[in-house]
């Protein structure tokens, strides 16, 4: 059984809600679970109507639940080298960093990587202590980017791993210093190596899986049927969907009637479109989601 | 026969290396080591001059460490005035 579980779908169509529901299910049947959103916009904590921070916080027996929170991960990342900073260089310098640091903060692409630098470290230290880990993602661009990222920074770290190697060599043949290990290869191999981790992690299909929330209605179909195209391609199996919201059997009003009728069709669809994919189905309840009714939802993820 | 003429072209080589003429085989490998020391320079913080970087999150960790190099290298593009002339630097056109 895939131990990293990543849920995504097209946004609204109850990516937090379903990978909730699935985690309560998993943490009943006596497996530890962790719950993890890394959608900046935090709802299982409206969900479960509990405050889930930025640090591990337990939600009930065998479940935990962690909101990431890359502004603070990100700030954190750039204390630690301010601190690393202090020790070796002298206060001129530190205060010229110190600025270029400032402004790294709130560089476009910071946050992405704090994010996905979180999910990293996540899944390396707790891959041993959980049974199961569920990460409710952004929408679906977010979430494909998130999981190609690994070859992708591999690939940079090693052409720099090359380029520094080269030059110490050359350092050491023309006498310029570097007669020790060069901090720089040493940070940069460290890098390469959780990258190459987490890339094993990811590519071993025991592993990891990726199921899909869906409704019975066209975009989110043609959004997953490109997204799960696309992650074949990189390797990373979908064997489940969970189609959302499915319309009540006993309607009378022409409107539901109407729409039972498009929806049926879009069933077909769906069941020829993911032939040989689990479909998990969970109707249209008549209640909000909240800490109460979840566990209503979580009887439907039998898998 | 293959293995007489490598042979001499490594004793060839050696003494070449050896007394290195003019002191040429050292600059030229100290240029060529700057050289590089600057693309890396280049390549870790290419986000600071708008050329977008994939890794600048992380290559942000060895600014500390990098400094003096960053330093040459600010030095080295300021003295800089003519690409051309630091291309024919690599052929010796003295006599």
């Amino acid at each position: 059984m895939a131990k990293i579980i990543f849920y995504g779908g097209k946004g609204g169509v109850g990516k937090t809600t379903c990978s909730t529901a699935n985690s309560i299910n998993y943490a009943n049947k006596g497996l530890k679970t962790l719950l993890i959103s890394t959608d900046p916009a935090h709802s299982i904590s409206d969900v479960l109507e509990m405050k889930i921070g930025k640090k591990i916080t337990k939600i009930r027996e065998n479940l935990d639940g962690l909101e990431i929170d890359p502004e603070y991960e990100a700030e954190l990342y750039i204390n630690r080298i301010r601190e690393n900073m202090r020790t070796i260089l002298s206060n001129v310098i530190v205060d010229e960093i110190n600025s270029q640091l400032d402004a790294a903060i709130v560089s476009p692409g910071t946050y992405e990587s704090a994010l996905f630098d979180k999910i990293a470290e996540i899944i390396i230290e707790k891959f041993d202590v959980y049974d199961i880990i569920i990460f409710d993602t952004a929408p679906t661009g977010h979430t494909l980017r998130m999981l190609t990222l690994p070859d992708l920074l591999e690939g940079w770290m090693g052409s720099l791993i090359k380029r520094r190697k080269s030059i110490v060599n050359m350092n050491k043949m023309v006498k310029r210093k570097y007669n020790e290990k060069d901090p720089v290869l040493e940070i940069l191999e460290k890098r390469q190596e959780r990258f190459g981790m987490i890339k094993k992690i990811f590519n071993d299909g025991d592993n990891l899986t990726i199921r899909f929330v869906i409704n019975a209605e066209q975009l989110p179909i043609e959004e997953t049927k490109k997204a799960v195209k696309m992650l074949e391609k990189f390797n990373i199996p979908v064997e489940t969907l969970v189609i959302n919201r499915i319309l009540p059997e006993e309607i009378d009003k022409e409107f539901w009637l109407k729409k039972k009728k498009q929806e049926q069709k879009y069933m077909k669809d769906i069941e020829k479109e993911f032939s040989g994919k689990t479909l998990i189905k969970i109707p249209l309840l008549d209640s909000d989601m909240n800490k109460n009714t979840i566990d209503r939802l979580a009887e439907y993820f039998i898998i | 026969m293959d293995r007489l003429k490598q042979f001499f072209l490594n004793f060839g080589l050696f003494f070449k290396g050896a007394t290195d003429y003019k002191g040429r085989a050292y600059e030229l490998l100290d240029a060529e080591t700057k050289n590089d020391m600057d693309n890396f320079i280049l390549i870790c913080f290419s986000d600071q001059l708008g050329i977008p970087l994939p890794i600048s999150y992380y290559t942000l960790e060895l600014l500390p460490f990098l400094i003096d190099e960053i330093e040459d290298w600010d030095k080295r593009m300021d003295k800089r005035k003519s690409v051309w002339e630091e291309r024919w630097a690599k052929y010796n056109l003295d006599p």
